[in-house]
């Protein structure tokens, strides 16, 4: 496994992923300066003076060419500095705003993942043995039902059901994993359901999908037919090969969790870079939008890696 | 068969797994003490600043109203009160001398004198500060200390809006600790805010929320309530299941198309809701085509029902108005209406007739904002195409592209409005005249710049309503924007909190000093 991966293959992935860290960083930097909008009226709000205005644009050098600009922000960025926040949270070093908040958008990434997981397996393994019987059919509509759900929907549909309905789980806020463990399981549940619950259908059906595909080979037949529990058999000959695609997917489907943090935090109220984003986006905080995407950026292409990585692991022929 | 067994049992265990996982925590963590307040501020992302004179976002202020205080301040009948002052007399028309409370307190415990009233308002007025409500001071010519607790406002000339500018609104002119701000730096006071206010500013995690704890050494006394809360909350709608999941105990909005459904659930939720002092036109770019044309303007006005918007982009929670005005800065007692302003489909079309464009006429109406911004839109243009034939069009974009757009003149209308703002020289002298900084619409008429100026020096207040009614009246005649209507101002109560007074200016935080959590 170790050995599998050599140096060269390393360095050259590693090589790719500064060339798109780039080519994204640039495409968000002049995307971003092509629309119209103006930090300074975030700032300064409607009641600005254009003297208020004027004075800065000055302080934060946006009267520079655009190409000048990017290069200083790409310079600094290179040596690992972000600068400072613009309007979003005025003056505050974005290194401190993101590291403070990427470990709330990674528990409730991670949570959504491992409940997409466990349903996923649960709800495929099942529909898959039971293939074309009533739990099949239940679960596979399930599966369309979720996938067909937006997460900002589902979102308010869990809140009204399970949160003020039932008084199950808070409406609103999170409580950050550093402060309390429990509580970050409790008050993210109903956000990292929400963007776990379209995931969770996908991998359902690609799973039960990759199942029934290896449940009816020759090497299974023949692996049965030597005698070996029915139990081995499925783990070893039938899930062990459904599991490349399945892993697989749930690798592509990385961005749309990374998608779903955005909107839910927001409705949630959870403390993430997604909501950060998104409030540096309608503010204009160039440089914390530029940091915040290149952190989802790197974040899509480690977790791309990682995936390569695992089915590398399942499937030796790869290398 | 067999299979089955060991597959349930596989299924079996991982359903387990997850089941612990969602079982686990399987507790309440967010309990809170009875003596702390969950004020929510819904529908506002950014807070920048919480120096009263760099502020200018409305969450700013809500939360400034409570860690300042203004020399003035509106009690609850709007009625202008003294609150750091303990009286004021008029001197002359151009002076206002200003008795202060002594043993005023700051946060930091120094005591509040003349010499911080000089300094906070002088910094305000200073050029190089920049402060976005400069404009409010600068009739002012000089600000005197006569002695530690006396303070004389000189204006250049007679200035009727100042007693409004100088309570604790939007308007920028709290106290602040010369001290503090001195000590702290501009940037720096505007993180670590030191003011007279019965709660201070303990934590501010930016587009979080705020923390604020009781300030014992306040002149009102020691509030009852210990700390507050104030989540920032991006989404109004989130604010409202916030509140609904007993999450927060107050909010600072409620969303138009809820508030109805609100009323109902009195058991987990009491609805506050008064006219506001606010108003909600279309801004009409008067130095391009279309809108360039007066005749054309008017028949836009007269092409659509007002009252068609309130009920279905408000959903009732508010009124039409024929002016820019919000009917309680009327002349008290005098409703009135306009024929051009009053939907009239024959009249818009004669009126059309005399203009320079007719039926097929194109321009581009800019929406933005929640869902009833872009409701308004939608149904004015809906209606005025069907009245004129027009062939008007909507582009939906989001806030800070749309102002800056509408800052450079490069739109034909925009749906607009401002809250807030207490007087009528905010409204009409900002929006209206041919230098105001609210005036996008490129509109410059001598005839109102005169009345607003007549307006601005009269003292009466009786009488001075009455030449802004005019002005409202040669606002319509002129038709720069098209008035559409007014709204509510709401606040969300948990049932178990007590003391909260709506002000119609959309406050906040000032209340917190007398309020209670049962």
């Amino acid at each position: 496994m170790a050995r599998a991966i050599s140096i060269g293959r390393v360095s050259s992935r590693l090589g790719g992923v500064a060339l798109l860290a780039l080519l994204g960083s640039a495409t968000v930097f002049f995307v971003m300066r092509a629309g119209q909008g103006d930090p300074a009226i975030a700032v300064l709000g409607d009641q600005a003076t254009p003297e208020a205005i004027a004075a800065f644009h000055k302080k934060w050098m946006l009267d520079d060419p655009l190409v000048i600009q990017f290069w200083r922000w790409l310079s600094s960025a290179v040596m690992g500095d972000f600068g400072l926040s613009m309007t979003v949270a005025g003056g505050t070093p974005i290194m401190g705003l993101i590291g403070s908040r990427l470990p709330n958008t990674l528990f409730i990434g991670a949570y959504a993942l491992v409940i997409a997981v466990s349903v996923s397996l649960f709800a495929g393994t099942i529909s898959a043995l039971r293939h074309g019987k009533f739990t099949d059919t239940a679960a596979t509509s399930i599966a369309v039902l979720g996938i067909s759900m937006p997460d900002f929907w589902l979102s308010y549909v869990l809140v009204y059901g399970l949160a003020l309905g039932l008084g199950v789980f808070p409406s609103y806020g999170f409580t950050p994993p550093a402060q309390s463990l429990t509580g970050a399981l409790y008050s993210g549940f109903l956000p990292a359901l929400a963007i776990a619950a379209p995931m969770a259908a996908a991998f359902t059906r690609i799973l039960r999908t990759a199942l029934l595909e290896t449940l009816y080979r020759d090497h299974v037949r023949v692996a049965r037919s030597l005698g070996y529990r029915d139990a081995f058999v499925f783990i070893h000959f039938v899930l062990r090969n459904a599991l490349i695609p399945y892993v697989t997917v749930i690798g592509l489907q990385i961005r749309y969790l990374l998608g779903g943090t955005v909107v839910v935090e927001r409705i949630f109220g959870i403390p993430g870079v997604g909501a950060l984003m998104v409030d540096a986006a309608f503010g204009r905080d160039y440089p914390l939008v530029q940091a915040c995407a290149l952190t989802f950026l790197l974040s899509v292409l480690l977790v791309n890696f990682v995936v390569d990585l695992i089915c590398a692991a399942l499937n030796p022929r790869q290398n | 068969m067999d299979e089955h067994k060991l597959s349930r049992r596989a299924a079996l265990k991982i359903g387990a797994g997850a089941a612990a996982l969602a079982g686990l925590p399987w507790m309440n963590s967010s309990a809170f003490a009875a003596d702390e307040l969950r004020a929510g501020i819904a529908g506002f992302n950014v807070i920048n600043t919480l120096d009263p004179a760099k502020a200018s976002l409305v969450p700013e202020f809500l939360v400034i109203y409570g860690a300042f205080n203004g020399l003035l301040k509106f009690n609850e009948k709007m009625e202008i009160v003294p609150d750091l002052a303990e009286s004021y007399t008029v001197v002359d028309p151009t002076t206002t001398e200003f008795k202060l409370r002594k043993g005023v307190k700051f946060h930091d415990g120094g005591e509040m004198t003349a010499e911080d009233v000089k300094f906070s308002i002088e910094r305000l007025m200073d050029e190089k500060f920049a402060s976005p409500n400069r404009g409010k001071v600068t009739a002012i010519s000089a600000v005197t200390v006569v002695d530690p607790y006396t303070v004389r406002i000189t204006t250049k000339a007679p200035y009727a809006p100042l007693l409004n500018y100088l309570t604790n609104t939007r308007t920028g002119t709290q106290i602040v600790s010369r001290k503090a701000v001195e000590a702290a730096g501009a940037e720096g006071f505007g993180r670590k805010p030191v003011g007279t206010g019965a709660f201070m500013v303990k934590d501010w995690k930016s587009n979080e929320s705020v923390d604020m704890v009781a300030f014992d050494g306040y002149f009102g006394g020691k509030p009852a309530i210990r700390s507050v809360k104030i989540p920032i909350i991006a989404e109004e709608s989130s604010g409202m299941t916030a509140i609904l999941g007993n999450q927060i105990d107050l909010t600072s909005t409620a969303p138009f198309a809820d508030v109805p459904g609100l009323e109902k659930r009195t058991a987990e939720v009491t609805v506050l809701k008064q006219p506001g002092l606010n108003t909600r036109y279309f801004a009409l770019n008067v130095k391009k085509a279309p809108f360039d044309d007066v005749h054309f303007r008017r028949a836009v006005s007269m092409a659509f029902d007002r009252n068609v918007l309130v009920k279905a982009a408000i959903f009732g929670e508010g009124v039409a108005i024929p002016g820019v005005l919000p009917p309680s800065l009327w002349p008290e007692g005098k409703g009135f209406t306009s024929e051009y302003t009053t939907f009239n489909p024959a009249k818009a079309k004669e009126e059309m007739a005399k203009s320079k464009y007719g039926a097929g006429t194109e321009a581009t109406v800019i929406i933005w904002g929640s869902n009833w911004w872009r409701r308004t839109g939608e149904i004015m243009v809906g209606m005025v195409n069907q009245t004129l034939g027009t062939k008007f069009q909507l582009q939906a974009m989001e806030f800070n592209a749309a102002f800056a757009k509408a800052k450079a003149g490069d739109y034909d209308a925009l749906v607009f409005g401002w809250l807030g703002l207490v007087d009528a020289d905010e409204y009409l002298g900002e929006i209206l005249g041919s230098k105001g900084f609210r005036n996008i619409q490129g509109y410059s008429s001598p005839k109102m710049d005169a009345l607003l100026e007549k307006a601005r020096s009269e003292m009466d207040p009786a009488k001075r309503r009455q030449v802004y009614r005019e002005a409202d009246m040669l606002a319509i005649e002129d038709m720069p924007v098209l008035p559409c209507f007014c709204s509510n101002v709401h606040n969300l109560v948990r049932p178990n909190v007590k003391g909260f007074s709506q002000l119609p200016y959309s406050n906040f935080a000032d209340q917190f000093a007398k309020m209670t959590v049962g």
